[in-house]
């Protein structure tokens, strides 16, 4: 390793945070494409040796993670889960935001058809997302965090996939039309009918 | 937590719960024509008196189902429009609901695909620790701006302290015509044959038109009187109707 690898990884051990290439230039008095150099040396050779780390470009910047390999002595060591699964509620409230941030309560009540309140104060309560600002007609706003992009090994929201990909198909929704339509004739036939 | 459903009723032709009513109403068990609406209405405000305080919530909720039965009922009083406006909205309906059924299934799928990625990423752990403060850049007692000065904490907090100047009411005045009084008049003028709606407010302010067109309605739920109207905002011509001839016919 030479000189910057070391520093690299030593900064990268005290941060709390993930560090933008920026800051990791401006801390080392190197050159950006340096650095950039130097993380990907650093994780080629945490790679090659087996290590216990590994580097991982999430959130917007470079930080260390423990490798999947110790995950059940980590377990065993910390006593409880890491994050705990989510909810099929909170994934649903979760994934609303992610994709329509900022978003409302409300706007997100409406889409899932249920009151979502529980779900999104979970979702506050365990950092994942926070308030950002409010509509123009009062409703707190809502956008993920840079924990979420942690969690979920992402760089920045714009590395999650297409959502119109989870789109039923057209023949799908062909069919949920014509069955809406019936439903609403089969009504319409018993109007005394309660 | 107490809900505009709770609110007991004691009206002609119905007493019991508000829900009740609201159900009995949308399954056409009790004509919503001879449900008095203003009567719920001070049904309502004598039980929020009796309660002494104002629930937001609750009120909102009956303003809304108030609001709901009051155009129901409006639309059942007024001569019947054209049926196949009614297949249209069900056809709309019908579309609006697949509209949100489809943006629901999409981030279901979203939810499924933001699970797996949490599971496959379970792997992998952060330092949770913070920085030790003494290695921080930045720390409370040194943040710019001096937030955390005792005064400038003060002078925010007294701002909020001062009472705020009291509501000029000046310009507000208590109505002076009634609609019995109004429906005097629109049957002093049925009696002399039929008139336009035009001639019976002519000379009289905003107020006193919308109390008569409320008179004028009443005298149409009452079979007193009719009214034609050719087209949008052109003149209303108002003629009586014998209640008793009619049901002979």
């Amino acid at each position: 390793m030479n000189a910057l690898q070391r520093t690299v990884e030593a900064l990268l051990f005290l941060a709390p945070q993930p560090v933008s290439l920026e800051d990791l230039a401006t801390s080392t008095q190197a050159e950006q494409h340096e650095v950039f150099k130097a993380v990907g040396d650093l994780r080629e050779h945490y790679d090659y040796e087996g290590r216990g780390l590994v580097v991982r470009e999430v959130a917007g910047g470079y930080t260390l993670a423990t490798h999947p390999d110790a995950e059940p002595a980590a377990r065993r060591l910390l006593a409880k889960p890491r994050t705990p699964p989510l909810t099929p509620a909170q994934a649903e409230t979760l994934a609303i935001v992610a994709y329509l941030q900022p978003v409302s309560r409300p706007e997100i009540a409406r889409i899932r058809g249920v009151n979502s309140e529980s779900a999104t104060a979970t979702l506050l309560e365990r950092g994942v997302i926070e308030e950002a600002g409010r509509s123009q007609f009062g409703a707190v706003l809502y956008r993920t965090t840079a924990l979420f992009l942690k969690l979920f090994g992402l760089q920045s929201v714009k590395e999650l996939p297409d959502v119109a990909q989870w789109d039923p198909s057209p023949e799908e929704q062909a069919e949920l039309r014509d069955r809406l339509l019936r439903a609403g004739e089969a009504r319409a036939a018993t109007p005394t009918s309660g | 937590m107490r809900t505009a459903a709770e609110l007991e009723l004691d009206l002609d032709v119905f007493s019991g719960p508000f829900d009740l009513l609201l159900t009995l109403v949308l399954r056409e068990e009790v004509d919503l024509l001879e449900v008095d609406l203003a009567e719920v209405v001070l049904a309502y405000l004598d039980h929020l008196e009796a309660r002494g305080e104002l629930d937001l919530e609750v009120a909102t909720e009956f303003l809304v189902l108030i609001a709901a039965l009051l155009e129901l009922k409006s639309r059942l009083m007024l001569p019947r429009e054209e049926e196949d406006e009614l297949d249209l909205e069900a056809g709309e309906a019908a579309e609006e609901l697949l509209a949100r059924m489809l943006e629901n299934h999409r981030y279901r799928g979203a939810a499924a695909y933001l699970h797996e990625r949490l599971a496959a990423e379970s792997g992998h752990r952060y330092r949770a620790a913070p920085l030790p403060p003494e290695l921080r850049r930045i720390t409370i007692d040194h943040a710019p701006g001096g937030a955390y000065e005792p005064d400038v904490l003060g002078a925010a907090l007294g701002s909020l302290l001062r009472a705020p100047p009291p509501v000029d009411t000046r310009h507000l005045v208590a109505p002076r015509v009634s609609v019995a009084e109004r429906l005097a008049q629109l049957r002093s003028l049925l009696r002399r044959g039929s008139f336009s709606f035009d001639e019976a407010v002519a000379g009289a302010d905003r107020v006193t038109v919308a109390v008569t067109l409320f008179a004028l309605l009443e005298l149409y739920k009452q079979g007193e009187a009719t009214w034609e109207q050719a087209e949008p905002f052109g003149p209303i011509a108002v003629k009586g109707r014998d209640p008793a001839r009619e049901g002979a016919a």
